[in-house]
């Protein structure tokens, strides 16, 4: 039965050649939305979660701290629910990290020692509402002499800010996104449902031959249901492929411009995998359109009758 | 094959049928005949079950069709070959697709297609026919093509609705001699028509139905052979 139902669902598209045209032109561009919406919900998430995994807070100890009471500070942390990567930077360390950040500049490095680095405790909160609470219990500690943030950008008073702004931003561009894409599927939707549906009219004689003749529901509704399932397959096909060379060609200037903050997989399988899965998710998603829409036109055929 | 057990049915206030009761067993060939409007397309509907009696009760090989579930009745109908009155064949396919969609119906695996579609088209004489569409086919061409896709599927029971009407007599005769020949192949036929001339030729039993009521039932009705002979 596939096969006689294949060869007559693509006997209505030629038939209909705009119709089907209109209809894989709309599911095409919310595809295409729609796989752009996915890479960048994918790369806000990676930005945000970026800031959110450095170390956010740096406690700097004195330098009369024995190694027992620094250890006992960073076990007490290490315990906390609310923080997590807890990392303990000597003197040695710190002084290294200086001579790299200053590379470029050697006379920096030379004229400082190891002395001037204190030691410190680097840690980060699981939830930047701790932060606050976190920090003035630290700064409380008798071994703790100061406490720092990793960035001050874009002229922020601290690291929670940038990560709320990017939040909001994310918040924002994910509700934008997505309400975008909500309207142009439930476009789809319809215009799938109203070319079903006059598919379904324009057949209402061929319908009624084929009951008295003795075809199931199932032998006369598949043909249209595999027309709505070809239409939403090219159009995700379609919206994918173009969005993935749009974003392949954007490829290397958006890895450029955010340098080391990992927007996007750095290994080109990972890219590919993540388009794989966005692919996936979205042909699901065209299944399920195409047979929501053309059942629902279906069922509202059979009521009109 | 068939049986009527005391049927009603009516359309509002017109009764198209009224206690009707027969039998046909298999194998036979059978006129259903009387004036326009009396009732037999309804009759043959009713064996189609595209419609169900008010009361009484049709059985199909021994097995009621009036308690069928709406999911069994393409099954039912499956197992009847029918010849439509308006003959009821798809415009924008093709004689062989017409055919095909018959086979398709009833599940048969498309490879064992072709064997079925070459002799069936042989047999209605129209394997020269098979590329072309309706709206180039004569009406008799036509005719048979519903012959066709009814027979394809070989069914135990056709019904056809006034296969020869509207068609010229020789072409009437062609018909008649197609369903007299699957009715040799011990196939049931039960055919509805009011041409007298071709019930007077043939030598077949008659149910006559008159403003939806049985009236008369026989397997010789001299007197209507002699009537369609004096006519």
């Amino acid at each position: 039965m596939s096969g006689i139902s294949f060869k007559t669902a693509t006997s209505y598209i030629k038939r209909s050649p705009f119709q089907a045209l209109s209809a894989v032109f709309v599911l095409s561009l919310t595809f295409f939305v729609g796989t752009i919406m996915a890479l960048l919900v994918y790369s806000s998430s990676q930005v945000i979660n970026y800031f959110e995994t450095r170390p956010q807070v740096i406690a700097f100890l004195k330098s009369d701290s024995t190694p027992e009471v620094i250890s006992a500070l960073q076990n007490k942390l290490a315990t906390d629910s609310r923080v997590k990567k807890v990392k303990y930077v000597s003197k040695e360390e710190a002084l290294s990290i200086y001579k790299k950040a200053t590379s470029d500049n050697p006379l920096l490095s030379e004229l400082v020692s190891p002395s001037i680095f204190p030691a410190s405790l680097e840690f980060s909160v699981n939830n930047l509402e701790f932060a606050t609470t976190v920090i003035e219990e630290v700064k409380k500690e008798p071994i703790v002499s100061e406490i720092g943030y990793t960035a001050s950008l874009g002229g922020e008073k601290s690291l929670q800010d940038v990560v709320t702004r990017l939040k909001t931003a994310t918040f924002y561009l994910r509700m934008g996104g997505g309400v975008f894409v909500g309207i142009l599927g439930l476009t789809s939707f319809l215009i799938l449902m109203v070319i079903i549906g006059m598919r379904v009219s324009a057949r209402k004689g061929e319908i009624e031959i084929l009951e008295l003749i003795g075809a199931t529901k199932s032998f006369i509704r598949s043909p249209i249901v595999l027309e709505a399932f070809i239409y939403s397959l090219v159009g995700v096909f379609i919206g994918w492929l173009l969005a993935f060379i749009f974003f392949l060609y954007l490829t290397p200037s958006i890895l450029s411009y955010f340098g080391e903050i990992p927007v996007l997989p750095k290994e080109p399988v990972n890219i590919f995998i993540l388009l794989a899965i966005v692919l996936g998710v979205e042909l699901l998603a065209g299944c399920i359109l195409a047979l929501s829409g053309s059942m629902m036109a279906l069922s509202r055929a059979r009521q009109v009758k | 094959m068939v049986t009527f057990k005391n049927v009603f049915k009516s359309f509002g206030e017109i009764k198209a049928l009224s206690d009707v009761s027969f039998e046909i067993k298999k194998g036979e060939f059978v006129f259903l005949t009387g004036p326009s409007g009396s009732g037999k397309t309804t009759l043959l509907k009713l064996i189609l079950r595209e419609y169900l009696p008010d009361s009484g009760e049709i059985l199909l090989e021994g097995n009621s069709i009036t308690d069928l579930k709406n999911s069994q009745v393409p099954v039912l109908r499956q197992k009847i070959g029918t010849v439509f009155q308006d003959l009821k064949i798809l415009p924008e396919r093709t004689v062989k697709e017409n055919i095909e969609v018959a086979l398709a119906v009833v599940g048969l695996s498309e490879d064992q297609w072709k064997a079925r579609l070459d002799d069936i088209l042989k047999w209605v004489n129209l394997d020269n026919r098979a590329g072309l569409f309706p709206a180039q086919l004569s009406g008799g061409e036509l005719q048979r093509v519903s012959i066709a896709r009814a027979l394809v599927v070989n069914p135990q029971l056709i019904l056809a609705d006034e296969p020869t009407g509207n068609l010229d007599w020789e072409t009437s005769i062609g018909i008649m001699d197609l369903l007299l020949k699957i009715n040799k192949e011990g196939k049931t036929v039960i055919m509805a028509t009011h041409n007298q001339m071709i019930i007077g030729k043939y030598d077949k039993r008659i149910i006559h139905l008159e403003k939806g009521k049985l009236v008369e039932k026989k397997s010789e009705d001299k007197k209507m052979k002699t009537r369609v002979e004096e006519v």
